[in-house]
């Protein structure tokens, strides 16, 4: 094999499948492979799925990059299987893990209530006298034999990871550093978490849960990231350009998931890979705004996509705990393919949250499943191809969908059967809709100008109904909506995010003051680099502030990109930083009170240092054209609504070329999905093999 | 009614309601919004009935208190589209207090009346005798502080800023008011707008037509609950510690509870005289607290409460009752009579619906310090927090610790927050051992939390629970009852009562300890795993389960 012939690799590993895409660099050749994911051990799914392309004549040092994306954290807490945790904190506050926020999630009338598990329990707490005030000042030193004693108690009770959450770490850290530093005198490779470094934020509690889920599942990704780099490494996969997806959107080295500080950074590795594949991939819609609607078997994941970057939160929730580290902004609804439709006590028409998932599956699957899920719906109105469900890999029985509609749900309601799928459909897309206007308006957002983009396997069979629903014209269908994920690892830069608190009105903060902070954070970065042997030749910094009105609780994060030039910032930055929260305020919340006074709660820096990304190259010219006869496999009957048949036509996607015009009605069939093209919708292939649905306003 | 429609707009009302509350809290000033989350956001039908509970869905029927008692002020044709009325008035307009100020606003389509947009939320300061507004002691309404029956705040879209005049010129802290209610009327006007859209494109009738299917399927869903009940009467009874006033008087509640087919009728008439503290509730709290206990105790994951289920039960009260009080009696610490009451109506449930019995939990308190020295440089000189208590243990169920329980679900504020924004220091936040009731199922444990006071300050404490703590049950034991004890300069302490307004100085502080949750059953019957579990835990002593559980490991 020739050195100038290059690959690199993204894999996303999913509950089912793990899909692999292949990059070939010179051609800009893209192929996909899909195994069985192996959740036991997933790097054993990974490396099966790369030694399908080497087996296919890939050789396995030609892979010069290898991205990841998994949910082994996310799992490991799902299913409770993560270290064993021993938690030292402030002398005399054991029960701020006790009682967490206060507050009960879940139903408000069941008062049979319980908090989740603590992951580290009262027996493996233990109190340390030390005490620092708001201001970072030490009240009381910390007691160096106590923390000597616990720590061996603790190792004694079993510990495997130790969690450090001292009061107002965030304003001195000196304390819990000094712990540190203690343990690994006694334990030189005790797995340390400090909340000083996980999440240097106020407010105990969220700081707490952050800092106890990175101890619980810091050793779950070091062995994971052991075991996969051994695999690749006896696989004869040489490079050590390793990579791994984070919740923000951007990749973080292997060497840097080893160290296990940064291991609450991966929680949602999954969804946001496929979010940053649309902004990354959409171009000009990316810039405009676009709605990513990822719709599989059980849920559908939205995440919006402004300027060119997926929108950020910086506090989320994971299996009902407080995670405060930045995430691609995504929320998640019930409305998947395996959906369960059924009737309520009140006599109205439900579907889900219940999933049929993959076993028994919806009616149609055949495998015992009774209740109509969405995808017998989808098949009882002639939208999906019996057929051809996965390239025909497996046939669905339209009879089984028809059944179980009539006897769960058109016989009960007294509708005909198409009716009831027509029902079922509607109460689906009108929730997604609705998930979208909601989650678009609490940000400020008005999607109807935006492009959706559906993936995932159902995405493309409801995409036009949630469209039409929110006022939107067009549509991108990606080329492998399957694989949207996958390819998404290969669309991103190395981001390392850096936070601290420091609560002042703004009034009170010399300019001076911030950009020491600023340039702290910074320091850390440069040495976080050097530890994982990544060059820091490119890196950039993006400095933002969390700020809020006097009085607020919640801030808004302002971005200060453009202010602080070499002298560092001044004061005129600090006004515009000003305005700039203003603005935000008033685009958000619908208001803004330009005469109060702010405070600034906490200092951001985000740190970037760019990898090699996929380019697609365009069509050097696309000439629109009709549909090639070849392309299309027939016509179907399909009810739009559920009254009217209309004989639809099929188009075959892969035989569309660059360039090629379809009018709806009309279905577009591949591999991994169908794409629903109602009346009045146009859709063409793009330069990039992009499917752009459009329709007039 | 189409099956189909009443589903999206169900969806459609849900998800408006939750975007209603985000936007208020993330905008809210005081800490009393942000942090605690004191308000609800609500959509209603023509009646003033509740379509979906928010979070807070104990203010539903104050709701339809105002909306009723609006009609009364107002003739329809005075009503218009862009109007929005305010009150407070806890008799007027069934508000829970007088700090708790609700925005209700018109929905109007096709020149039809379909509904309202409401949101009520507690205010940082609305005059009155105390800073804070809320009271332990006040013996009038007008202690507590300005009263607007429901008033026009907004005429046909234009402010009449002469009632805001009015109500910041009433209040200690305008610049926290003011804020509140310029996101309060916001995020009511949001759902004025919302709701008109849906109106408009399926229709005024249609909406109206989906919300009474709702409303009835609640109704029906419910009946049916009942109708599954054995027929029969059930009566219990529970006291409060006193009314803040005359404090060897204890406040006692109590309902007797019929079932015949499928009818509930709860009477309230036995419970004791309308009190001269501020204890007192209306039957707008009563049916609340009501609805609470039927839907958690015939099944809260079947049954979807909403304003239509208000048709199905009768309530009876007898005049001049804690339960039934007439103006100008005081009301300010409604929120731990409510949960007194919760405790009572449980306890007469439990013989129809075994399954679902719960000890006495240990109810909710607030805790108010308004710094007389100034405060924090740039931070408000009022300190306002609600804390929880913990659960009695139930049916096959330890209570939960630590958490707000009941019809509360108020968060704490983070000691990180109160440090920064207020001179004061909390020094203790720990577990009590041995404070949740022995039983087979234990009783949820609580805290003890410390404040030293940096600056003088005026302190507000809301609670009872000293005397009669949380009750054991079928043989359970009682929770721990509460304390508040104020440490003095000299290191000695005072213990206090548990509802006051105490001032205190600089270097002085208190410690509060809340009251456990009774336990459910016979604590010898009590796994021995669970009761090592428990020790290990350090949620009783090794003494404590020799003594209460007879367990010597």
């Amino acid at each position: 094999m020739s050195a100038e012939v290059r690959f690199r690799l993204g894999v996303d590993v999913g509950g089912t499948h793990t899909d692999l895409v292949l990059l070939d660099v010179a051609s800009g050749e893209i192929s996909v492979e899909k195994v069985s994911s192996t959740p036991h051990n997933p790097a054993i799914g990974v490396l099966n799925g790369v030694n399908n392309f080497v087996a296919k004549g890939t050789p396995p040092d030609a892979i010069e990059f290898f991205s990841h994306g998994t949910t082994i954290t996310t799992n490991a807490l799902l299913e409770m299987r993560g270290a064993k945790v021993g938690l030292m904190i402030t002398d005399g506050y054991r029960a701020v893990q006790e009682i967490q926020s206060q507050g009960r999630d879940g139903n408000p009338f069941d008062y049979f209530y319980d908090k989740p598990v603590h992951l580290a329990p009262q027996s493996m707490t233990r109190e340390v006298p030390g005490r620092v005030d708001w201001e970072g000042a030490e009240i009381t030193p910390l007691d160096e034999d106590a923390v000597r004693e616990h720590a061996r108690s603790l190792m004694d009770a079993g510990a495997n990871s130790i969690a450090i959450c001292y009061l107002f770490s965030y304003a001195n850290s000196a304390q819990e550093e000094r712990t540190r530093e203690i343990i690994l005198e006694e334990f030189p490779d005790a797995h340390v978490s400090l909340s000083s470094e996980v999440l240097p934020r106020i407010r105990e509690w969220p700081r707490l849960s952050t800092t106890l889920l990175n101890a619980y599942l810091g050793p779950v990704l070091v062995d994971y990231i052991g075991d996969l780099n051994k695999g690749l490494d006896d696989g004869g996969v040489s490079t050590q350009q390793r990579f791994l997806m984070q919740s923000n959107g951007g990749v973080m080295p292997f060497s840097a998931a080893v160290q296990g500080g940064k291991t609450v950074y991966t929680l949602f590795s999954g969804p946001a890979a496929g979010a940053q594949a649309g902004a990354y991939l959409s171009g000009d819609d990316a810039m405009k705004g676009i709605v990513t609607l990822d719709m599989g078997g059980t849920s559908a994941d939205i995440a919006f996509i402004q300027g060119g970057e997926p929108l950020e939160v910086t506090e989320v929730t994971v299996a009902r705990r407080p995670l405060g580290v930045p995430a691609l902004d995504l929320t998640t609804i019930s409305a998947g393919g395996g959906s369960i439709a059924w009737i309520n006590r009140g006599g109205f028409l439900c579907v889900g949250p219940q999933s049929a998932g993959a076993d028994p599956g919806p009616a149609c699957y055949g495998k015992g499943g009774e209740d109509p899920a969405v995808t017998d719906a989808d098949i009882a109105l002639g939208y999906l191809n019996p057929g051809y469900f996965l390239g025909g890999s497996q046939t669905l029985d339209k009879e089984a969908s028809e059944k179980a509609l009539e006897e769960k749900i058109a016989k009960p309601l007294g509708m005909t059967i198409r009716e009831a799928a027509a029902g079922i459909r509607r109460i689906v897309d009108l929730r997604m809709a609705d998930e979208v206007k909601v989650f678009g308006a609490k940000r400020g957002v008005d999607p109807q100008d935006f492009c959706l983009l559906p993936f995932g396997g159902a995405g493309a069979v409801h995409a036009a109904s949630v469209a039409e629903e929110l006022g939107i014209t067009r549509i991108f269908v990606p080329p492998r909506p399957g694989a949207f994920s996958a390819l998404g690892l290969l669309c991103t830069d190395i981001v390392h995010d850096y936070v601290r608190s420091g609560l002042r009105p703004m009034e009170l903060v010399t300019p001076g003051h911030a950009e020491e902070v600023f340039r702290e954070l910074e320091a850390r970065g440069f040495a976080e680099l050097e530890e994982e042997g990544i060059s820091p030749d490119g890196a950039r910094f993006e400095r933002e502030l969390d700020v809020r009105y006097t009085g607020q609780g919640y801030e808004l994060r302002v971005s200060l990109g453009g202010l602080g030039g070499e002298a560092g910032f001044t004061a005129d930055d600090m006004a515009a930083a000003r305005d700039r929260f203003d603005d935000k305020h008033a685009q958000i919340h619908g208001h803004a009170a330009k005469d109060r006074s702010v405070e600034i709660v906490s200092y951001r820096v985000r740190l970037r240092v760019a990898v090699p990304k996929y380019e697609p190259v365009p069509a050097s010219e696309v000439t629109e054209t009709p549909a090639p006869e070849d392309s299309v496999k027939g016509t179907r009957t399909v009810y739009f609504d559920a009254a009217e048949a209309t004989e639809t036509t099929l188009y075959e996607r892969d035989k569309l070329p660059i360039g090629a015009r379809l009018d709806g009605p009309a279905i577009v069939e591949q591999f991994d999905s169908t794409i629903v093209v109602p009346e009045s919708w146009v859709g063409r292939i793009d330069g990039y093999g992009n499917l752009i649905l459009g329709r007039e306003r | 009614m189409d099956p189909v429609t009443v589903q999206i707009l169900r969806n459609k009302v849900s998800s408006l309601v939750d975007e209603m509350h985000y936007h208020f809290y993330r905008s809210g000033y005081s800490t009393i919004i942000r942090e605690s989350r004191d308000f609800s956001c609500v959509i209603l039908d023509p009646r003033g009935r509740l379509i979906i509970p928010p979070p807070m869905f104990f203010h539903g029927i104050a709701y339809r208190t105002f909306i009723e008692n609006l009609f009364k002020n107002y003739d329809m044709d005075e009503i218009e589209d862009g109007d929005v009325f305010v009150s407070n008035h806890p008799y007027e307009a069934g508000m829970p207090h007088v700090s708790d100020m609700g925005f209700v606003a018109p929905i109007f389509s096709e020149g039809k009346l379909v509904g309202f947009s409401a949101s009520i939320a507690h205010k940082a300061d609305i005059g009155g005798t105390n800073p804070g507004s809320t009271s332990a002691n006040s013996t009038e309404l007008y202690h507590e502080g300005l009263l607007l029956p429901p008033i026009k705040f907004h005429r046909a879209g234009e402010p009449d800023p002469d009632i805001l005049r009015v109500i910041l010129g009433n209040s200690r802290h305008p610049d926290l008011v003011r804020g509140d209610i310029h996101a309060q009327v916001a995020a009511t006007n949001m759902g004025v707008e919302r709701m008109k859209e849906n109106a408009d494109r399926f229709g005024a009738d249609t909406v109206i037509g989906a919300f009474n299917a709702i409303l009835d399927g609640a109704a029906d869903e419910l009946k049916k609950a009942i109708a599954a009940l054995p027929d029969g009467t059930s009566s219990a009874e529970g006291y409060m510690d006193d009314d803040g006033v005359d404090r060897d008087t204890p406040v006692k509640f109590a309902v007797t509870i019929t079932i015949e087919g499928d009818k509930a009728t709860f009477d309230y008439s036995d419970s004791g005289p309308q009190a001269r503290g501020p204890v007192n509730l209306r039957p707008a709290m009563v049916e609340a607290c009501t609805f609470y206990c039927l839907v958690g105790a015939l099944g809260p994951h079947e049954l979807h409460y909403n304003g239509g289920m208000g048709d199905v039960v009768e309530l009876k009260f007898a005049p001049n009752t804690v339960t039934n009080a007439s103006p100008p009696a005081p009301v300010s610490s409604y929120q731990k009579a409510n949960l007194r009451l919760v405790d009572v109506i449980l306890d007469a449930m439990s013989k129809f619906t075994p399954t679902r019995a719960i000890a006495g939990s240990g109810s909710s308190g607030s805790l108010l310090i308004s710094w007389q020295g100034g405060g924090r440089p740039g931070h408000s000189t009022m300190q306002y927090e609600i804390m929880g208590s913990a659960y009695g243990g139930g049916y096959g169920h330890d209570g939960c610790s630590m958490t707000a329980t009941h019809l509360s679900n108020l968060h704490i504020t983070p000691i990180e927050i109160l440090e920064s924004e207020y001179p004061c220091r909390v020094t203790e936040m720990s577990v009590i051992p041995d404070s949740g009731g022995a039983g087979e199922f234990r009783g949820g444990v609580i805290f003890r939390r410390r404040y030293e006071l940096l600056q003088d300050a005026i302190v507000v404490r809301r609670y009872e629970r000293a005397k009669f703590p949380a009750g054991g049950v079928d043989g359970g034991k009682n929770g721990q009852a509460s304390k508040f004890i104020k440490i003095n300069h000299n290191g000695s302490e005072t213990e206090l009562e548990a509802a006051g307004k105490y001032e205190m100085t600089a270097g002085e502080g208190f410690y509060m300890e809340k009251a456990g949750g009774g336990g459910f059953g016979d604590p010898a019957k009590r796994d021995p795993e669970a009761i090592k579990r428990d020790i290990a835990e350090g949620y009783i002593t090794p003494e404590g389960a020799k003594r209460d559980y007879g367990y010597d490991g």
